[in-house]
């Protein structure tokens, strides 16, 4: 687990040693803000809702910037070979990798708290359903990171890993609405596999175990497929 | 203290290492030779398990490195052929990282750092960011990661690549120096710089082992060989020869044959 820290310490200082994290969090802030005013501006209602539907589209376009470099990066300097032929796992090298951008989404997503306190100066907003999205958003940006280090360990080019994620983010994200084409099963599993689908439900403040579930074997299963990506590396 | 036992790697039809078999003992410093391409780095990667064998076994310590692969990388201090540097981290950051990756212990982590930094003359680097040295600084930057963690097997893939006559001279001094405390495998093309350190040689063609002798022997059986009519070789020009398998017969068949060269052609 030390060693999980210490790669986790080593992901933050290279965001945080450029200008590009702070440019990231600065822009994305300041476009959430745009965003925020504009939607509260026209509901004039005290329900963050609609602003985490826009943030889970705007992430589709964010995390796969992110991501891109997480481990394509390592491949393209050499320092993958580094890490490999340290005393460390793939698993851990995985895991630090996914924890520092996670903490950096974290501090992303904190940074819009104020949204409630500026809803609730004009009104009363319900708590609840306002904790509920931001657990939501927090989880389906979890997911989008997981697949951007999915994608990312598979090329050592970051432009290819960035456009690899946006073709999965969109199909996961347009799928529902492609329902109106199939019928049965087809149509469920459509439903199921949208990213939309189980955030509307966190957002109208309904926790469901089924969603909970969607976005944590989603990011389970990306990072066990990324986990074997580097070691198919290791010992092919 | 490192045993490769019949090793060979694959990639697809093309056979990268074939067969290899050597053992080197503690202490030793071993050049490794050949060609580009000759499956050098191939081998070097597989010591380090960053590559996996197709046949064969690697042993370190005794250990087999397949079954305990975390156990033995913290006896191996590898350096690749391009210095796996984070051009963002100053010279400290990176050792510190470095040391806590390799599991150098927090009480002598600084310890450690202060060490190697002396060793790899870099204490008037060690608030500079990695993208701003020169190759030499970066080259021993790369060096002193590789022995943070007191390895007891240095693994050196071409270290003198691409560094000016002055900047070699320091890495040579450095690695020779490192001899005293562990074993060090060392790949190179230049056999000058061989000559001055190690105490043996491993000659690599298209996969194979084809020379495995110390310096000392292959030199006095190149000298024995040596005649007015063709006079003595340098081990560059061994090296040349070697890699011209049907000429050296030719050559070897008109001079006087030491044994050792007999054994040599044999394995050509």
């Amino acid at each position: 687990m030390n060693k999980v820290l210490v790669l986790v310490k080593k992901e933050l200082h290279s965001y945080f040693s450029s200008p590009v994290a702070y440019i990231i969090l600065i822009a994305t802030l300041s476009l959430f803000n745009i965003l925020f005013f504009m939607i509260v501006d026209q509901n004039r209602e005290v329900s963050l809702r609609d602003v985490f539907q826009v943030m889970e589209f705007m992430f589709i376009f964010i995390i796969p910037l992110l991501t891109m470099k997480l481990l394509s990066e390592e491949k393209a300097n050499g320092t993958m070979e580094f890490l490999l032929t340290s005393p460390l796992t793939p698993t851990m090298i995985v895991l630090g990798k996914y924890f520092g951008m996670l903490i950096l989404y974290s501090l992303l997503i904190a940074l819009t708290g104020t949204y409630y306190f500026i809803v609730e100066y004009f009104g009363e907003p319900d708590a609840i359903q306002i904790l509920s999205g931001y657990i939501g958003i927090w989880l389906e940006g979890a997911f989008f990171i997981a697949i951007g280090l999915l994608t990312s360990s598979w090329t050592r080019n970051q432009i290819i890993a960035a456009m690899t994620s946006y073709l999965i983010l969109f199909s996961l994200y347009f799928s529902v609405t492609f329902t109106k084409y199939f019928t049965g099963f087809a149509e469920s599993f459509l439903i199921q596999m949208s990213t939309r689908t189980h955030l509307e439900n966190f957002a109208i403040g309904l926790i469901s175990p089924s969603d909970i579930s969607y976005y944590l074997a989603g990011i389970l299963l990306c990072l066990v497929l990324t986990r074997i990506s580097i070691n198919h590396r290791l010992w092919q | 203290m490192l045993i490769v036992d019949h090793i060979s790697k694959n990639f697809g039809a093309l056979q990268a290492v074939d067969n290899v078999s050597f053992a080197i003992n503690q202490g030793d410093i071993v050049g490794f030779l050949g060609k580009n391409g000759a499956g050098k780095s191939t081998l070097m990667r597989i010591i380090t398990s960053f590559l996996a064998p197709s046949t064969g076994k690697i042993f370190i310590d005794g250990d087999d490195i397949s079954k305990q692969p975390l156990t033995i990388r913290e006896k191996i201090g590898y350096l690749p052929e391009t210095p796996p540097l984070y051009n963002n981290m100053t010279v400290m950051q990176y050792l510190k990282f470095a040391a806590e990756i390799k599991g150098v212990s927090v009480k002598k982590q600084k310890l450690q750092i202060e060490k190697v930094l002396e060793e790899c003359n870099l204490a008037e680097a060690k608030h500079k960011t990695i993208a701003t040295l020169s190759k030499g600084y970066k080259q021993r930057v790369g060096i002193a990661q590789a022995i943070i963690h007191e390895p007891k097997l240095l693994i050196l893939d071409e270290p003198t690549s691409g560094l000016d006559p002055i900047q070699i001279q320091q890495v040579l001094t450095l690695i020779k120096s490192q001899g005293d405390q562990r074993t060090v495998l060392m790949s190179t093309h230049s056999l000058t710089e061989i000559e001055k350190i190690a105490q043996r040689i491993l000659l690599i063609k298209s996969g194979q082992l084809i020379v495995d002798e110390s310096l000392d022997t292959l030199l006095a059986g190149n000298k024995e060989a040596s005649t007015s009519e063709h006079p003595l070789l340098s081990l560059e020009a061994l090296f040349i020869q070697y890699h011209q398998a049907e000429n050296l017969k030719q050559h070897r068949h008109n001079s006087h044959q030491s044994t050792n060269e007999q054994q040599l052609v044999t394995h050509l």
